[in-house]
């Protein structure tokens, strides 16, 4: 064998190697695999939906807790729900959502929900195509909010056989999250509004060292942004409260 | 012969009576969702939705709209000045009354405490992993937080996996707890004030060089082998086995009169000097050992004064600080220190609201306090007294000698100390607002045998000082007048005419 012969051989060995090597740091990072015996329904899942919600937490945020704000303001291009509204002048708000963390839990699974049911849709076929027997039950998904997390539970009973039979019950995923605590403190303020017509922001930030509370009033609507500022989560809301119409209040 | 001056001064073009330029109220209803998807607002019945039920009286006769309690059973939490209909249609219970399941008591969570329902207690409880302690007994907050205080800590030491092993915790929690197969505590003994790393103890935990922060603590604590937190952070302690053995006070502890911040050596924070744990990130700083650092909040402000975490004070774009003289779109903005950060929050615009600030003297000195509070001038000029015009309990004005207004005999007026903003843009209300500070005087001159007029009545009027006098008064009536803006610049017009006999003066 020549001596380009004997490079060739060497370039095609350490190209294996380094081909070997990527595999191997990569392939934790694909997409599940259903191939094989290997197949993790719940980790399929997780993976599926992991990616989807993130950024329904950030839009319920933004807006008030509602995907598609009905009674809002604008500010800074985003609609933000009233949480706590009137129209008259001189008078607190009347209370518009008093089981914030609840519906928020809400919006969140109507959001969620098909694209749960879609994933699980992709995992019965893909296990079909390899030859599985699938037997799958009602589904139903269930979204909570709690300190420290939002936990989504999607009950999708799953039975798949080939030689040997596999049950699944529930899969579910959980993002680190203090929007619970946020939306606590948001319902604080809510009542204070409603009964006295404002909030008094420092003692919750005296009394909570990781809270930050942003108070704007722009026109007659108050902005409030809660933000944990060691997780940087926040939440924002509007509320039009005991308005003073500026000047003497006589208008045209 | 007499002939009569007619002196006036107009700050704008014409005065219009309040009555004509007063709104038709059109009457309203209280409509159960308006079209814009308000619930339970007073407005006119165009404003209602289709759909929506309303009637033609106010929200707080209606059935659908009366507000009440709405409890949350989910949640354990109670919200008052709740519609009926809004609270029921989000799933909560609605009751005119508080009801019982709102009443409150001292829910005790570990060495921590809250004072809540008890449906609120067993859920905290629930996501703390800890059996339900409420007692209804206790009447108010403090007494509850002081119940928490004087419960006994130290090491409970149990078996668990064939293991001795140890979880620092009260001892309530150690002797009356019986769970264990998903981790927790079966048959503990309690050592009170030991902590799990002492040797005489004899478990499988001991010190080790990592550190935590406690949820509801100030300062940074070393942690044990077994993830218990331990006493205070001190670099110098580490090795110092009585330190790894008993529970020392933060009297006790490194640093104890000072907040700490910054340390890479003491972990002792104080949150009322501004210290608290947090992971090292946060600061340029890295603890000796461990992860975890006192980390600064204390702010400094727009004049470089050190300001404490949570302290507040007054700003204000004012570019003229005598009373009534408010230039046009300023405001007063409260400032806040959060966490190293100042933050800035605008009291109500059209100086509706005006910023108040105080001090406190606290054991670590000055501690400032403002507020955003509504201006009171609304009856400023209706005040004829001067004790009356004066008395801050009630109102935001003061007492300006030697001006009349309207058709008042006492030679003073009480007017805004803070004047109103006003929307002169739009609308007629700056007209009628600016119109009450228009000044109509009748100067009357007799002529002498040889023809020379002197002056007989209201002479004061053609007085230098008088123009400026009564620009003032209208100048502190609102956004009347001559006026500089916030940013220091003259408004086009001129603001104020002076007419004699119906002619304009030039200036």
């Amino acid at each position: 064998m020549n001596k380009r012969g004997q490079i060739a051989i060497f370039v095609l060995v350490a190209v294996v190697i380094i081909a070997v090597f990527v595999w191997f740091v990569i392939r934790p990072r694909l997409p599940p695999s259903l191939g094989g015996a290997d197949v993790n329904p719940s980790a399929y899942m997780r993976d599926c939906l992991r990616a989807e919600l993130p950024p329904i937490i950030s839009k319920l945020s933004t807006q008030g807790g509602s995907l598609a704000p009905d009674n809002f303001m604008t500010y800074e291009g985003t609609n933000v729900q009233y949480l706590c509204y009137t129209s008259e002048d001189y008078v607190p708000c009347t209370v518009q959502q008093p089981l914030l963390t609840t519906h928020v839990a809400q919006e969140i699974r109507r959001e969620i929900e098909p694209k749960a049911r879609s994933c699980m849709d992709a995992l019965v076929a893909r296990y079909e195509q390899q030859g599985y027997s699938v037997e799958s039950a009602p589904r139903s998904i269930n979204v909570s909010i709690v300190p420290g997390s939002i936990d989504v539970v999607f009950t999708a009973p799953l039975t798949v056989s080939k030689e040997n039979a596999q049950t699944f019950r529930q899969f579910g995923i959980s993002q680190s999250s203090e929007l619970y605590d946020l939306l606590m403190t948001a319902t604080s303020i809510i009542e204070f509004e409603s009964t006295l017509g404002d909030s008094e922001t420092t003692y919750y930030m005296q009394f909570y060292p990781d809270l930050k509370i942003e108070k704007l009033k722009k026109d007659d609507d108050t902005i409030y942004t809660l933000t944990n500022v060691v997780t940087d989560d926040s939440f924002r809301f509007a509320t039009r409260s005991l308005v003073w119409p500026q000047g003497y209040g006589v208008q045209s | 012969m007499r002939r009569i001056l007619l002196l006036g001064f107009f700050v704008l073009a014409s005065a219009i009576a309040f009555a004509s330029a007063a709104t038709n109220f059109s009457a309203t209803v209280c409509c159960e969702k308006t079209q814009t998807g308000a619930f339970c607002q007073n407005v006119p019945s165009e404003v209602c939705a289709s759909d929506a039920r309303q009637t033609p009286t106010a929200c707080e006769s209606t059935s659908y709209c009366k507000p009440g309690t709405c409890y949350d059973s989910n949640e354990g939490t109670c919200l008052d000045n709740t519609p009926q209909i809004v609270c029921n249609a989000n799933g909560g219970i609605w009751s005119s009354e508080r009801p019982a399941q709102c009443e409150l008591g001292c829910c005790m969570l570990g060495d921590q405490a809250a004072f809540v329902s008890l449906v609120r207690c067993k859920k905290l409880s629930g996501f703390l992993g800890l059996k339900t302690n409420y007692d209804p007994s206790i009447g108010n907050e403090l007494a509850c937080i002081a119940q928490v205080q004087l419960q006994d800590r130290g090491a409970c030491v149990y078996e668990f996996e064939f293991q001795k092993t140890c979880t620092f915790t009260t001892r309530a929690e150690c002797e009356g707890s019986s769970k264990s197969s998903n981790g927790s505590i079966q048959n503990g003994v309690f050592y009170k004030d030991k902590l799990c790393s002492a040797e005489e103890l004899g478990t499988i935990c001991g010190p080790s060089r990592k550190t935590m922060c406690i949820p509801g603590k100030d300062e940074v604590y070393w942690l044990d082998t077994c993830g218990n937190p331990a006493n205070i952070y001190d670099a110098s302690k580490w090795n110092d086995k009585d330190y790894w053995t008993n529970v020392k006070d933060k009297d006790a502890s490194c640093g104890p009169l000072s907040g700490n911040a910054d340390s890479k050596s003491c972990g002792n924070c104080n949150y009322l000097l501004g210290s608290f744990c947090r992971s090292a990130s946060f600061t340029q700083t890295r603890a000796s050992y461990g992860d975890f650092i006192c980390a600064d909040l204390n702010c400094v402000d727009e004049s470089g004064k050190a300001r404490k975490h949570g302290e507040s004070w007054c700003l204000s774009d004012e570019r003229r600080k005598l009373p009534g003289e408010n230039s046009v779109g300023s405001r007063f903005f409260k400032r806040i220190c959060v966490n190293g950060d100042v933050i800035t929050e605008p009291c109500e615009d059209f100086r509706a609201e005006e910023c108040v600030e105080d001090s406190i003297e606290t054991t670590y000195g000055p501690f400032a306090q403002a507020a955003c509070r509504v201006n009171r001038w609304q009856d400023c000029l209706a005040q004829t007294d001067r004790r009356d015009c004066e008395n801050t309990d009630r109102r935001d004005c003061f007492w300006k000698e030697g001006v009349t207004l309207g058709n008042t005999t006492i030679d003073a007026t009480c007017l805004p100390k803070n004047s109103p903003g006003l929307n002169f843009w739009s609308g007629e209300d700056s007209r009628v607002v600016c119109g009450v500070g228009n000044k109509v005087c009748v100067v009357k001159f007799e002529k002498d045998l040889f023809g020379n007029e002197k002056c007989k009545d209201n002479c004061e009027c053609l007085e230098p000082g008088w123009e400026s006098k009564y620009g003032e008064v209208c100048a502190a009536l609102g956004d009347c007048g001559a006026k500089v803006n916030y940013e220091g610049k003259r408004g086009f017009k001129e603001g104020i005419q002076v007419k004699i006999n119906g002619k304009i003066r030039e200036s």
